[in-house]
C-alpha cells in the first residue's frame, strides 16, 4: 500500500531524473564497472590468455609476485618520471598561454587552432612523426646543432637514458598543449567581464589582475585540467610503445600501461596484467580524490 | 530508489564478470556451406597471389567460401591473441612461430588433416618438405601447420660502396665478425657524431634470430640442454656482449638500434650502408624498390659470418611462419580449411616467383625457379648448417630479455658483464617459473 502511495512532485522529479540518468548508469556498468570487476576477479586467478584450462584460484599471490618484482617498481618509477616531467610543465604552460592568447585582439582563432592541431592526430602517427624527426640524421639533432653553433653532436633523443625519458615527455606535451590550453581559454571566457573592468578602474596592474582575479577565479578549470592532465599522463602508452619498437631502450620508458600491454599480450599472462591495472586503477582513484578535496575547500562563485 | 539501482548495477555487472570468466566455447557449426575466415599479415604481392588461389578454390568447391583479411604484421599478434582469448579466432591463421609455439602448446590448433590437404598419409606430408622443416610444429608425433615461409638471413653486400671505400669486394668481404667490424670501420663516414655511412649494421631487435648464432658459434646456450639453467658458457655470452658494445655508439660508432632499418635503406642504394642482413624475399622487395639496382651487378649475397675462434659453425636461425588451423572450430570446418592450405601451398614456386618466399618443400628446393633465384645457393647452404630459432612459451619474454641486455651495452653504457649477470639472473626467473 505504501508503495502506490501518491508521490510528491519533488519525488516524481527525482523519479525522472533517475530514468534520464538510467542509461548512461547502465553505460557506464557495461563499459567500466563491469571491466573493473572483471580485471580484479581475473587478478585473483591464474589465468593465461591463450590457456583453454579452467584457471584456478591463487588469492593475492599476483599481488604479491608483481609488489616484490623490481620490473613492476622500474615501471612505477618510469610513470612517475614522466607524470611529473610532463603534467606540471602542461598545466602551468598551458595556463601561460591560455591568457596569452585570451588577452590578444587579433590571430586568436588562429593561434588556438595551431595549438590544437596536433591533439587530433593519433598517438602513433605523433610518434611516427616524431621517430624521423629524432632519428640521429633527423631534424632535431640538426636543428640543434645550428642553434648551438656546433656540427656533428648527437643528442641522442632515443638511445640515452634521460634523453628517451625527455623525448617521451616533450612528444606528449606537444600532442596535449593545446588541447589543456583550449579549456583554459574557456575557463578564462567565463569569468565576467565586469569584475576586470571593476579592478581597472580601481588601477589594478596586468600582473595583479592576472595573480588576484584570473588565477583565483580559475581555480575549478585548473583542478579539472590538473586531473585530467595527470590522468592522462599516468595512462600514457602510445609513445613509449612505439618508441620502444623504433629501437629506443624500453627499461627508461617501460611505463606501467606499456609493463600491462607486454605482461598480458607478449607473455600472455593476463591475471598479472590486472593485477597492475588494479593498482593503476587505484593510484588514479586516491591521486584524483586528493586533488578533488584539496579543491573543495575554496569553491568559486561569481 | 538510489542505493537499489547502484546495488542492482553492481549485481549485474559483478554476475556478468564472472559469467565470462568461466565462458563455455561456442559449439562447432556443421553447415552445409561451410565459411572461411583467415587473418594473415600484410604483403602486398602475397595477398594478390592467394587471392588468385582462393578465387580458384571458391570455383572448383562451391560449398566453401573464403574471407580473407589481412592485418599490419607489427599487429596480428595482438588481434589474434585477443580473438583466441575471447574464442573467435579466424579458421586460419598465420604467425611467426615464436609466437604461434603457445597456440600449439595451449592446444588452439588442430593437426594437419594430411589427406584433406592433397597428402597419402602423414608420412607422406613430412616427407615432402625438408628434414627439420615441421619440426617446430610436431608435438607428439602430430603436425601442427604447414609453412607458409621459412627464412634464413645473409649479408646483403653493396659492391660499388665497397670500391667507393677502397676495398675489393671479391676479395674483402667479410667472413668473420672481426671482418665485419675492420670493415664496417674502413667504410663508415661520420659527421661528428652522426653516421651518415653505415659499413654493416644489426637486425634491430631479432635478437633470437640474428644475434644468438654469435653466441652459439663460441660455445654458448640460450638454455641449457636439460631445460633447467639460464645462459651457458659466460665467456662466450661476454665476448658478444662485448663486441656488441665497440660496435655501438658507446664504442666506435658503427652502428645503432636507433637508425632506420639497415635493409630499408639498402635498396635504395643511397650510400648509406654497406652490408645488411636479410632474408631471399629481399631481392623481391629490391627489384619493387630499385629495380635499377636489382638488375644491376652491384650487390652480392655472402653467408652470415662466423667468429674467427668459433667452436662451432652456426648461420643466422632460420624462422618461420606457419599457416595453422583453429581447433574450435567444426571438424567439417577444419577439412575445408586444410584442403584449401593443401591447394594454396602446393603452388610454392609461384609464391617464390611473386612472392620470393621459400616453401621449404623439397621439389622447390630441387626446381630451377629457386635454382635460377641470385644468391638462393648462398641461402640455401646456410640454412642446410643452421638451426631454428629458440621457440617455447616464453621465447616473446627472453627474446626482450636479450633486447635489454644487448641495448644497455650498446646504448646506455652498461658494463658487458653487468648486463649478463642481469640477463642471467632474469632468463633464470623465466625459466623456474614455467
Amino acid at each position: 500500500m505504501k508503495f502506490f502511495r501518491k508521490l510528491s512532485f519533488e519525488q516524481k522529479k527525482a523519479r525522472w531524473g533517475w530514468y534520464f540518468t538510467l542509461p548512461g548508469l547502465i553505460f557506464f556498468a557495461l563499459f567500466s564497472f563491469y571491466p573493473i570487476i572483471n580485471a580484479f576477479i581475473t587478478s585473483l586467478y591464474n589465468k593465461k590468455l591463450l590457456s583453454l584450462k579452467k584457471p584456478s584460484f591463487v588469492g593475492i599471490a599476483n599481488y604479491v609476485k608483481i609488489l616484490t618484482s623490481p620490473d613492476f617498481w622500474n615501471s612505477m618509477k618510469a610513470t612517475a618520471i614522466f607524470t611529473v616531467g610532463c603534467f606540471i610543465p602542461l598545466v602551468v604552460v598551458c595556463l601561460l598561454l591560455a591568457v596569452l592568447i585570451s588577452t590578444r585582439q587579433r590571430f586568436k582563432r588562429t593561434m588556438q587552432m595551431i595549438l590544437y592541431s596536433p591533439a587530433v592526430l593519433s598517438s602513433v602517427v605523433i610518434a611516427l612523426i616524431w621517430m624521423l624527426l629524432l632519428d640521429p640524421r633527423g631534424i632535431m639533432n640538426q636543428f640543434l646543432n645550428t642553434v648551438t653553433g656546433q656540427t656533428g653532436i648527437d643528442f641522442k633523443w632515443l638511445s640515452d637514458t634521460h634523453m628517451v625519458r625527455f623525448s617521451t615527455i616533450l612528444v606528449y606535451f606537444w600532442k596535449y598543449v593545446g588541447y589543456f590550453t583550449i579549456l583554459y581559454i574557456t575557463g578564462i571566457g567565463k569569468i565576467p567581464n565586469t569584475v576586470y573592468e571593476a579592478a581597472t578602474i580601481d588601477g589594478a596592474s596586468g600582473p595583479q589582475q592576472f595573480w588576484l582575479i584570473t588565477l583565483p577565479l580559475l581555480k575549478p578549470t585548473i583542478v579539472m585540467v590538473s586531473i585530467m592532465a595527470m590522468i592522462q599522463c599516468i595512462k600514457t602508452f602510445s609513445t613509449q610503445y612505439m618508441f620502444t619498437q623504433g629501437g629506443a631502450p624500453l627499461g627508461p620508458i617501460n611505463v606501467i600501461t606499456l609493463n600491462i600491454y607486454n605482461t598480458a599480450m607478449r607473455d600472455l599472462k593476463i591475471s598479472r596484467a590486472s593485477v597492475m591495472s588494479m593498482i593503476l586503477f587505484f593510484i588514479m582513484l586516491i591521486l584524483t580524490s586528493i586533488q578533488m578535496r584539496v579543491s573543495k575547500s575554496d569553491e568559486v562563485t561569481y | 530508489m538510489k542505493k537499489t539501482v547502484c546495488g542492482m548495477l553492481a549485481a549485474i555487472s559483478v554476475a556478468l564478470a564472472f559469467l565470462s570468466f568461466t565462458g563455455c566455447t561456442p559449439k562447432a557449426d556443421e553447415n552445409q556451406h561451410i565459411d572461411l575466415t583467415i587473418w594473415t599479415h600484410e604483403d602486398k604481392n602475397r595477398t594478390e597471389l592467394e587471392q588468385e588461389f582462393i578465387k580458384e578454390f571458391e570455383e572448383a568447391n562451391p560449398n566453401i567460401s573464403v574471407n580473407y583479411v589481412t592485418y599490419p604484421s607489427g599487429k596480428i599478434k595482438d588481434i589474434l591473441v585477443a580473438g583466441f582469448a575471447a574464442n573467435e579466432g579466424p579458421d586460419i591463421f598465420n604467425i611467426e612461430i615464436n609466437d604461434a609455439y603457445p597456440f600449439v602448446t595451449n592446444g588452439r590448433v588442430a593437426p594437419v588433416d594430411a589427406k584433406a590437404a592433397g597428402y597419402k598419409s602423414q608420412k607422406a606430408l613430412v616427407g615432402a618438405y625438408m628434414d627439420k622443416m615441421l619440426d617446430p610444429v610436431t608435438l607428439d608425433g602430430k603436425v601442427y601447420g604447414l609453412p607458409l615461409e621459412l627464412t634464413n638471413w645473409c649479408v646483403y653486400l653493396n659492391k660499388k660502396i665497397f670500391t667507393d671505400a677502397g676495398l675489393d669486394p671479391e676479395k674483402d668481404a667479410p667472413r668473420t665478425w672481426e671482418d665485419v667490424m675492420a670493415v664496417s670501420e674502413k667504410v663508415a663516414i661520420h659527421d661528428g657524431e652522426i653516421i651518415t655511412r653505415r659499413g654493416f649494421d644489426f637486425r634491430y631487435p631479432y635478437y633470437l634470430i640474428s644475434w644468438m648464432p654469435m653466441v652459439e658459434q663460441l660455445g654458448g646456450k640460450l638454455v641449457s640442454d636439460d631445460g633447467k639453467t639460464a645462459i651457458v658458457n659466460d665467456d662466450a655470452w661476454l665476448k658478444a656482449l662485448t663486441y656488441m658494445r665497440d660496435f655501438g655508439p658507446t664504442g666506435k660508432n658503427l652502428g645503432s638500434p636507433t637508425y632506420t632499418a639497415a635493409r630499408k635503406v639498402f635498396d635504395n642504394n643511397q650510400n648509406e650502408i654497406a652490408m645488411s642482413l636479410s632474408g631471399l624475399y629481399q631481392e623481391q622487395r629490391m627489384a619493387s624498390a630499385n629495380p635499377d639496382f636489382f638488375n644491376s651487378s652491384d650487390w652480392m649475397v655472402i653467408p652470415y659470418p662466423q667468429w674467427k675462434n668459433a667452436t662451432k659453425v652456426e648461420p643466422c636461425h632460420y624462422y618461420g611462419h606457419y599457416y595453422m588451423v583453429n581447433a574450435q572450430k567444426s571438424d567439417a570446418s577444419k577439412k575445408a580449411s586444410w584442403k584449401l592450405l593443401g591447394f594454396m601451398l602446393s603452388h610454392s614456386e609461384e609464391y617464390l616467383k611473386k612472392v620470393a618466399i621459400v616453401q621449404p618443400t623439397k621439389a622447390l628446393f630441387e626446381s630451377d625457379t629457386f635454382k635460377n633465384m641470385p644468391y638462393s645457393d648462398v641461402f640455401k647452404a646456410d640454412l642446410e648448417k643452421g638451426s631454428i630459432v629458440y621457440y617455447a612459451e616464453n621465447s616473446p619474454k627472453i627474446d626482450s630479455l636479450l633486447k635489454t641486455a644487448v641495448e644497455s651495452v650498446m646504448l646506455t653504457g652498461t658494463d658487458p658483464a653487468t648486463a649478463l649477470a642481469e640477463l642471467k639472473k632474469n632468463v633464470q626467473d623465466v625459466l623456474d617459473e614455467e
